[in-house]
């Protein structure tokens, strides 16, 4: 019954080619261009690069160095690190870039374009198989979390790019025992560190494995040198941090303590009861690694754990255990600051239905996507026929999953309908303001998110809030002096310290009139004469 | 073979006795007076709507040759009960239901109709623990006391007993999984005149499992796949590849599209279209009132599952102390260390693609139920939705007894742990599977949410048991029942495990 069809070599000729026009790296660059511009375009369209809360705050902090009241860099603040800003103020400048949240795209689209590469070389330097290397590049790039976040201004694509490269150059060092790539992983760890907190992470990490490197090969006065060299630049720029925080705010670790810290917001989650992995290792891990296969998607991040084990048992493997050490960072980085309170997550399936949110931060999880796409490229480096086509289905089927909405893409749902979200919960003020507003300066404690700026047609110089210090604190006082406007939030700073003062409420009748009321929001409009 | 012909024999015999003895049911036609609300009558027959539910449809189709149900057929079936096109249908898939039918209308005769019908799971059962053995022997080649051990291990040492004595989905399921991978590696094997008649029941057990199940259409997938890779054979040649393709595969296609066709008609003529699912109709509330002129409003059956339920579903399939595989039958774990074992074996003796598909089948049934929104499996004795890979699993509790170091240590723990499984599953067979969920067992009188309900029933004598209550009760205690089955299954796996050799049998 058996019949045998040839399919001649020369019939596929076409294929090779096409794949020489250019190099695998060129292919991996040039299909991830493609594909992060399509979903730019998509996200675009939608209005969806700046459905997170976080993502508008990004734009305005980079907005306000260029272009505020108080432009100049004390515009950074001291909680973000200030690096994704930096990177964003070029694009930013222009108000059609700020508003649409494409300046972002921009800055996290080349973090993605460049991390796709590097993740090829990655998995490259670890198997020395272009077909496999160029498998994890392709589970990476069409990552639809990874898609989303790419093309919004979130700062996990920058995170993701230094910390790739960082892990490349690292690498590279190990096997070859040169200086100039251990001078190059310092460098993208020095922008890691200054990314966010992860980096900080990756370079303590990479200072460790660098002392049982030469611990193992009892090179003391090597390792001194090189951990020398290393840490002068890779810890650069977290002294920079804290000499920073010294000089503007008056505290170095005010970006852990201060109202603003992620910590201190996490208090108050902790006060309602509703911070499940506080202080219990076992949920921390539950929710990083749920949220983690969440995000790369089970079935690759499964096969990815397969060929984490198979590259952990595989004794031909140089510097295995140091190269699973570093490519675990975001999880064990994400696990620790869960555990010990200072970040927060919600997750379907895991956060229990009476907390008042069950989706919150899952996005997280994105970080180990590099993780799953280089050790589903080692499983299939070291897998034979049958295990490759096994491979392949496996990817189709996730694929499948994603495409069919039993794999929900969290990054996007949780910017979109969870607590991140900021168009989930645009309030009608917003719409009011946007119809309403004439001119003239406004008085907002922007902290609190009372408004989305972006999505109204004021000009960020006519904002007034907490830091534009001078006339911050002046209207504090005479809320007049400045603000033709007032928008005022239930329980926000300008509700404690004006709309609950006795003497300064009758001050703020007296200047202005109420236009706008809701339960939550007050809009205070300056009385023509005054 | 002779001797495998013999071990067959005995297993299919074993197997009918043992399951027989705690086959729930009782003399009678029950008609619709005779059912009763599950909370009133545990350890009956009809002690929860999935077989109710079934069981009204073979009523419907022997009675009155129509698979519809009258409202107060329906009102037995209820709560899992829809309305399409005005008429009334339980929301399971329909594929046991026909099987039932000739079985309903013979014991009908002999004033046995329920049990008769119950009787047919029995039987396929014990075809598929014999598949098991066959499988066990000839695709993984362990020993005859090794592959005896495994089906021991899933015959009465998992929930399948609990499932085979009363009217559910999940032994068919079995049947047409082991089968299939069975004929499918038969059909790999082999290229004469009988790799069709293997082709064709590959496509036939593929459609009839998703006719008894609809899931099965995605836990089937594995073995179709396999089947695929059978069908076409690459060899690399110096001026190309070359692609042989078995076309028995290809021709025997028609069957599975006869059989599908037959569903469609059924979809279509009973439920408004021919893509219309049993599980997707319109709820059915008693006490709102039906209004045949709206439009009724079907349910989306894929939106029962979803990956943000796996965490859940995963510790509550595996780990719970309610329905979890390693809490109720811990024998399982011996699977675990069986998988990593014969790892190497399957490739030494070139079956790492049939390793990776019985991987694949216990992987897929997990990971599809962990992400089902009600992963208990509603009132329920063990993981039941985790039957069809308790018969792969088997096959690697059986693998780990095999060969290789400490093997005595490994037999003995091997007997202790299957002495506790298999008494959790006699418990449950006996008694009941109406077992709640934790959080519906905080709000019952007993406030027991696993087997500890079910000592309650053994101590207050009340079974399920049709040889027991209509023979035995009175004269000795269930008890004493329980404990003379268990002798008995004990025995046989004593009795296994000593025959089986020190050193690598297998």
């Amino acid at each position: 019954m058996a019949n045998a069809f040839v399919i001649k070599k020369s019939h596929f000729r076409i294929f090779p080619r096409i794949a020489s026009i250019y190099s695998p790296e060129d292919w991996v660059m040039l299909l991830a261009f493609l594909a992060g511009l399509l979903a730019t375009v998509w996200a675009f369209v939608n209005r969806y690069i700046t459905a997170y809360g976080d993502a508008e705050s990004h734009l305005n902090i980079a907005k306000r160095v260029v272009d505020s009241l108080t432009p100049g860099f004390a515009q950074l603040g001291g909680i973000w690190l200030p690096l994704p800003h930096i990177l964003l103020m070029p694009f930013v400048y222009f108000d059609i870039f700020w508003r649409s949240g494409l300046a972002g795209s921009i800055v996290s689209g080349i973090a993605f374009v460049v991390s796709a590469l590097y993740i090829y070389k990655t998995t490259q330097l670890l198997t020395k198989n272009t077909g496999a290397s160029f498998l994890a590049s392709l589970i990476f790039i069409l990552n639809p979390n990874v898609l989303y976040l790419q093309s919004t201004p979130m700062t996990e694509l920058p995170l993701i790019v230094f910390f790739v490269l960082s892990t490349y150059y690292f690498i590279l060092f190990m096997e070859e025992g040169e200086l100039y790539p251990l001078i190059m992983s310092a460098l993208f760890g020095l922008f890691a560190t200054l990314s966010r907190y992860d980096g900080w992470a990756l370079v303590l990490m990479e200072a460790g494995i660098l002392f049982l490197y030469y611990l193992w090969r009892r090179k003391f006065q090597k390792f001194e040198g090189r951990l020398i060299l290393f840490a002068t630049l890779a810890f650069f720029g977290i002294f920079l941090w804290l000499l920073w925080s010294f000089l503007i705010l008056g505290d170095p670790l005010y970006f852990t303590h201060s109202q603003f810290s992620a910590n201190s917001q996490q208090m108050g989650w902790l006060a309602k009861g509703q911070l499940p992995a506080y202080h219990d290792i076992a949920v921390s891990l539950e929710y990083y690694f749920v949220a983690s296969m969440s995000s790369a998607g089970v079935l690759v991040f499964i096969a990815s754990i397969l060929g984490m084990l198979v590259f952990l048992f595989d004794r031909t493997a140089k510097n295995r255990f140091y190269i699973l050490l570093l490519l675990l960072v975001p999880f064990f980085f994400n696990v620790i600051t869960l555990f010990l309170g200072q970040s927060i997550m919600f997750m379907p399936g895991l956060t229990p239905t009476t907390f008042e949110w069950t989706l919150f931060n899952v996005r997280y999880g994105v970080l180990m996507a590099p993780f799953a796409a280089i050790f589903v490229g080692y499983l299939a480096a070291k897998n034979g026929y049958f295990g490759k086509i096994l491979l392949a289905i496996i990817v189709l089927a996730q694929t499948l999953l994603f495409l069919s909405g039993f794999s929900p893409v969290l990054a996007f749902e949780d910017g979109t309908r969870g607590l991140s979200s900021a168009t989930a919960k645009l309030p009608d003020a917003q719409y009011w303001l946007a119809r309403n507003y004439d001119d003239g300066l406004i008085l907002m404690d922007d902290y609190k998110r009372v408004l989305s700026i972006i999505r109204t047609p004021i000009p960020m110089e006519n904002i007034i809030y907490i830091g534009n210090k001078p006339y911050w604190e002046e209207s504090l006082v005479a809320p007049e002096k400045y603000a033709n406007w007032i928008i005022i939030q239930r329980d926000d700073d300008l509700w404690r310290r004006i709309y609950e003062d006795p003497g300064l409420n009758g001050r703020l009748y007296k200047y202005f009139e109420k236009a706008y009321t809701s339960d939550d929001i007050l809009i205070f409009k300056r009385i023509g004469d005054n | 073979m002779k001797k495998d012909s013999k071990i067959i024999t005995a297993i299919i015999f074993l197997v009918l006795v043992l399951y027989t003895l705690t086959l729930r049911g009782a003399f009678g036609i029950p008609g619709i007076g005779d059912f009763k609300e599950n909370l009133e009558k545990p350890s009956g027959a009809f002690e929860l709507s999935p077989e109710r539910g079934r069981y009204v449809h073979v009523v419907a189709l022997a009675e009155k040759g129509d698979f519809a149900l009258t409202r107060d057929w329906a009102d037995v079936a209820y709560p899992d009960v829809g309305v399409a096109g005005g008429k009334f249908y339980s929301f399971f898939a329909p594929g046991v239901t026909y099987f039932a039918v000739p079985f309903y209308l013979i014991g009908a005769k002999f004033n046995l109709a329920q049990v008769a019908v119950f009787f047919m799971e029995i039987i396929i059962g014990a075809i598929s623990a014999a598949f098991i053995y066959k499988i066990a022997r000839n695709i993984f080649a362990l020993s005859a006391p090794a592959s005896f051990f495994s089906v021991l291990v899933f015959a009465f040492a998992s929930s399948a007993w609990n499932y085979s004595i009363t009217l559910y989905q999940h032994l068919f399921t079995v049947l047409f999984m082991t089968t299939a991978f069975y004929a499918a590696w038969k059909f790999r094997n082999e290229s004469g005149p009988y790799s069709r008649l293997y082709a064709s029941w590959v496509w036939a057990a593929y459609a009839l499992s998703i006719f008894v199940d609809y899931p099965n259409a995605a836990m089937m997938l594995p073995i179709m796949l396999y089947f695929a890779y059978s069908t076409f054979s690459v060899k690399k040649l110096e001026e190309g590849v070359a692609i042989s393709i078995k076309w028995a595969a290809i021709a025997t296609v028609i069957v599975f599209v006869l059989a599908m066709s037959f569903q469609f008609w059924h979809n279509a003529h009973y439920y408004g279209s021919w893509l219309q699912l049993a599980g997707g109709i319109a709820g059915y509330h008693k006490e709102i009132p039906i209004n045949m002129e709206s439009p009724e409003q079907t349910q989306d059956i894929g939106a029962f599952f979803s990956e943000r339920n796996i965490p859940k579903g995963f510790y509550v399939l595996l780990f719970s102390d309610e329905r979890g595989l390693f809490f109720f039958y811990p024998i399982f774990i011996l699977s675990l260390f069986g998988t990593r074992l014969f790892w190497k074996k399957s490739r030494d003796i070139g079956i790492r693609a049939e390793y990776i598909l019985a991987l694949s089948l216990i992987f897929v049934n997990l990971a599809l139920y962990s992400s089902w929104g009600d992963p208990w499996g509603g009132w329920a004795y063990g993981p039941r939705y985790l039957i069809p890979s308790m018969a792969f699993l088997s096959i690697f509790a059986g693998a780990f007894i095999s060969g290789g170091v400490f093997t005595r240590f490994k037999k003995n723990l091997a007997l202790l742990l299957f002495l506790y499984s298999s008494a959790i599953a006699l418990l449950g067979a006996l008694t009941s599977n109406a077992i709640p969920t934790k959080s519906e067992a905080i709000l019952l009188p007993a406030h027991k949410h696993n087997f500890l309900l079910n000592l309650d029933f053994l101590n207050k004598n009340q079974s399920s048991s049709f040889i027991y209550n209509t023979y035995f009760d009175g004269k000795f205690s269930l008890e004493a029942y329980y404990l003379a089955i268990y002798i008995v299954i004990a025995l046989a796996a004593v009795l296994t495990l000593l025959v089986l050799r020190d050193k690598n049998h297998g």
